[in-house]
């Protein structure tokens, strides 16, 4: 299948980057040059090596908000945050701005030549959440291909933010992309000890290009069950969330003698080398590619289809062992949507499986990073509500706000919170994080925190959902504030009384 | 018999060349016209034997397909078929239908283009042509699983219906241990186009002096005419070729003594029964038979044939059964080709059938439930996250 690969943001236009060198050295004409990487501020391409000067295109360079490089020559290591510095509403509002920007580099891209477009982006970042929905939004309206996404998702290590972005990138990608691969950093992390992340990009550039680039190879053998474009589309067909699993077998490498060599020369017939494999173990290593580290580790009986492909010299590829290994992924997956083909590649050194598990619903990692953001996000809203720097400039109401709040114990402790730092704050990023989310509530940009955060709503996001939300928070609140009204005193319920006044006027 | 062979689908193609291999190998003309339909743009590059020009792609300008196939679905492999029903006609225009006594189209019934478009193709062809149509059709092994065999048990519903006899190729039947992927398929598809052109080239020589037992191409139809499904029975023996100018006179003097006892004709035929059959059946539940001897008449008993017949007969539960022989002077080898028409009792096409409907449940279950659960997935307990567009 031919992918038009669309990095956004650092760690997008790493893994391009790191696809297009696994893509040259596989021989697996890939992209064939269909190429672009995004991002808020040029020091984000200082690493590629593969991508192009004009396709790497740089947005919102220009947007007041967005930091450049030479806005913080001054400072050094973590305060060193270029282009939206992790704010995915920005990274949005950067986009739009410059959607013709965006339109133009698409021409780059011909659509005619791909079967189809994949977005690369790190879920976690400003750039990559929020320039990369727009441009899902930007390319789902004008091409007719699939458009799939791989999201690395944040690590625990990383700080919420990053984790309450990736949760709503996930909630925001999986809607408007045919497919979404999210990558789960994490587990790929934890067993590596050095240069982790060096291998989770090779770790994933294999997988990938095993996965896209199968047929793609020109080979003298022809396969047998070829696995064609509209193989891998119908697998992922179905939308949500993908993931790979992987497993290769080396085979020894067994050189032709010279006396072998020179009978075969004089026209002998010299027999070819035993298969070094047998239905067993080609059975085993489909099996190892299901057991195997998955991009995103699931529940794989969760799977909605299902696709394998074998490559290797043909003479290794044994059917039986290749049925029973379809056979196999059948039983442990519970699905029949399975699609398996063969890729022989006469000259290769081992043979590898391949499997596409398409629409697993089974994430234990999902689940962990939504709880995180909501937390997150309940803390902002807290926060919010009782930060002095935040009420400043608002109006008396939120001030009277404050000191109902005040009334109730349950948020005694936010005061003292709100002025040092939230308890989960303890590396660098996170009180930038915090002072972020401030100015955004200043500016009336951020998410739903409290009553006039749902009445001034003048923010762009009409989406229903998001009304919703910020009711249900409004009346939880507003319940929540009457019984502790009905239960203390008839001046409470005076003050809020009160409260009301100053916004009729 | 002549035929126009077309190949539907990858299997379908591969097998149609195959053919075309066999009966150049071993000078026989059944396929006077041959055409391929596929899909896919690089499966039609597979053949070695079918001019380029016979080599049709349907659905490049489908949405769907795009050239690249229909992703094992036999829906799309139906609709690709019918919006380009107009240059499947425009190809079976060149046939010259006369010259034919029926077509034969071979498909792959587990995929997406032999089970989509094959019917397709059939249906137009009945529109068109008197002749009889009949379909070779291979049938999923079980370990292709629950996607191949529901394309299987539905295709197949639609061809026994449209075809006016269906030969039925069970893939599981030529399973080995030693085979690699390519070996496998190649094998079964030289298996199966031995017995196909050694069956329907039968009675394809007519200029030669035709002996009494000679079989004919209206014998074999007339095999076929009852419709449903069959199966192909097949064995063959080694000759010793004489060599030299010594042993060529020898043998004239000879001639009785090599010619092959009834005995042994007979037990080629039961070889061929009990075999591998091209699908494994109840023989008794045949409705009319058909045996078909090739190689040097010389070697073939009229004594031999009719105690086959007699044989069948009684195995096959039936009165109908034709026996005669197909006179390949230069064939080394002897062989039985054995048709049994209209076999009712297929314990395969069962199993196929019960594997696809676990399969349908399947399918029909994971549907109901999909936009639901992708929903649950990404939205948290108490859609407190939003969107970001």
């Amino acid at each position: 299948m031919k992918l038009a690969l669309l990095g956004v943001g650092n760690a997008g236009t790493r893994i391009v980057d790191q696809l297009l060198a696994a893509e040259s050295q596989t021989d697996r004409p890939l992209t064939e040059g269909n190429v672009l990487a995004f991002n808020t501020t040029p020091s984000a391409f200082a690493d590629t090596t593969h991508i192009d000067g004009e396709r790497q295109v740089v947005i919102g360079d220009i947007h007041p908000d967005v930091t450049r490089p030479e806005d913080i020559a001054d400072r050094s290591g973590e305060d060193r945050r270029e282009g939206v510095a992790g704010d995915p509403e920005l990274g949005v509002e950067v986009a739009r701005d410059d959607l013709p920007e965006i339109r133009r580099s698409l021409d780059m891209v011909d659509d005619t030549e791909v079967d189809a477009a994949m977005i690369v982006a790190g879920l976690g970042g400003g750039t990559g959440c929020g320039l990369g929905a727009v441009l899902l939004e930007e390319l789902a309206s004008i091409y007719e291909i699939p458009i799939y996404v791989l999201g690395v998702l944040p690590t625990s290590e990383e700080s919420d933010q990053r984790a309450w972005t990736a949760a709503r990138a996930v909630r925001t990608f999986v809607p408007l992309a045919d497919a979404v691969f999210p990558v789960d950093t994490e587990s790929w992390l934890a067993s590596t000890e050095s240069d982790g992340y060096g291998e989770l990009n090779r770790a994933i550039a294999t997988r990938l290009v095993s996965l896209f680039g199968s047929g793609e190879r020109e080979s003298t053998a022809i396969s047998e069950l070829r696995m064609d474009p509209n193989d891998l589309k119908r697998t992922l067909d179905v939308g949500g969330l993908a993931t790979v699993g992987y497993a290769e077998t080396e085979l020894d490498d067994v050189s032709e003698g010279w006396y072998r060599r020179l009978r075969r020369l004089l026209g002998f017939d010299v027999p070819d080398p035993e298969p070094q494999t047998d239905a067993v173990s080609i059975k085993n290593l489909v099996q190892r590619a299901v057991d195997s580290k998955l991009t995103l580790q699931c529940d794989i009986e969760t799977a909605d289809r299902v696709l394998l492909v074998l490559s290797g010299p043909p003479k290794e590829l044994s059917r039986k062992g290749f049925e029973t290994g379809r056979y196999l992924l059948e039983d442990e997956t519970g699905t029949v949507e399975i699609l398996a083909g063969d890729e022989p590649l006469p000259e290769a050194s081992r043979i590898t499986a391949t499997i596409l598990l398409s629409n697993v619903t089974g994430v234990p990692r999902i689940e962990a990073l939504q709880r995180r953001a909501v937390e997150f996000q309940r803390e902002q809203d807290d926060l919010s509500a009782t930060d002095p720097d935040a009420l400043s400039a608002d109006t008396t109401l939120s001030a009277e706000d404050d000191q109902s709040s005040e009334d109730d114990p349950s948020s005694e402790d936010d005061p003292s919170t709100g002025d040092e730092q939230p308890p989960s704050d303890d590396h660098g990023f996170d009180f930038q994080d915090a002072e972020l989310v401030d100015q955004s509530d200043v500016e009336g940009e951020s998410a739903p925190s409290e009553d006039e955060s749902g009445k001034d709503e003048t923010e762009e996001e009409p989406t229903p959902t998001d009304d919703n939300a910020a009711a249900d928070d409004t009346i939880d609140d507003d319940t929540a504030a009457d019984d502790t009204a009905a239960t203390e005193s008839e001046s409470t319920a005076d003050e809020s009384a009160a409260e009301n006044e100053p916004q009729k006027q | 018999m002549k035929l126009a062979t077309i190949g539907v689908g990858n299997a379908g193609s591969k097998l149609i060349d195959r053919m075309l291999e066999f009966e150049q190998e071993t000078g026989r003309d059944l396929c006077r016209h041959v055409l391929v339909i596929n899909t896919a743009r690089t499966d039609l590059a597979k053949p070695d034997h079918v001019p380029e020009d016979r080599r049709v792609l349907i659905g490049d300008t489908h949405q769907k397909a795009k050239g690249h196939g229909v992703g094992g679905d036999g829906e799309v492999g139906a609709e690709v078929a019918k919006n380009d029903i107009d240059e499947i006609r425009r190809v079976f225009d060149d046939v010259e239908i006369h010259e034919v006594d029926a077509i034969l189209v071979a498909a792959g019934l587990g995929g997406g283009t032999g089970s989509g478009a094959g019917p397709v193709v059939i249906d137009e062809l009945q529109k068109m042509y008197d002749e009889p149509v009949y379909g070779l059709g291979v049938l999923p092994g079980e370990y292709e699983g629950g996607r191949p065999a529901l394309n299987a048990a539905r295709s197949l519903q639609s061809f026994v219906t449209k075809v006016d006899n269906f030969i039925a190729f069970d893939n599981d039947a030529w399973r080995s241990r030693g085979q690699t992927v390519e070996e496998g398929y190649e094998e079964m598809n030289r298996e199966l186009a031995t017995r196909i052109v050694t069956l329907l080239a039968a009675g394809e020589v007519d200029e030669s002096d035709v002996g009494e037992n000679a079989m004919d191409s209206s014998d074999i139809m007339r095999t076929l005419d009852t419709g449903g499904v069959s199966s192909i029975g097949y064995a063959s023996t080694d000759l010793d070729k004489p060599e030299g100018l010594l042993s060529k006179y020898k043998k004239k003097d000879d001639d009785e003594i090599n010619s092959m006892d009834a005995a042994k004709i007979k037990g080629l035929v039961r070889r061929a029964v009990n075999s591998r059959l091209t699908i494994p059946c109840e023989v008794s539940s045949a409705d009319r038979a058909l045996i078909i001897f090739a190689g040097p008449s010389s070697m073939i008993s009229r004594k031999g044939i009719e105690s086959a017949r007699e044989w069948l007969e009684q195995e096959a539960d039936t009165v109908e059964v034709l026996a005669g022989d197909d006179p390949r002077e230069d064939s080394d080898t002897l062989a039985a080709v054995v048709l049994l028409s209209n076999v009712t009792e297929t314990p395969r096409i069962k199993e196929i059938q019960n594997q696809a409907v676990d399969a349908q449940n399947k399918i029909k279950e994971l549907d109901a439930v999909r936009e639901e659960e992708i929903a649950s997935l990404i939205t948290d307990d108490d859609n407190e996250l939003d969107p970001i567009v």
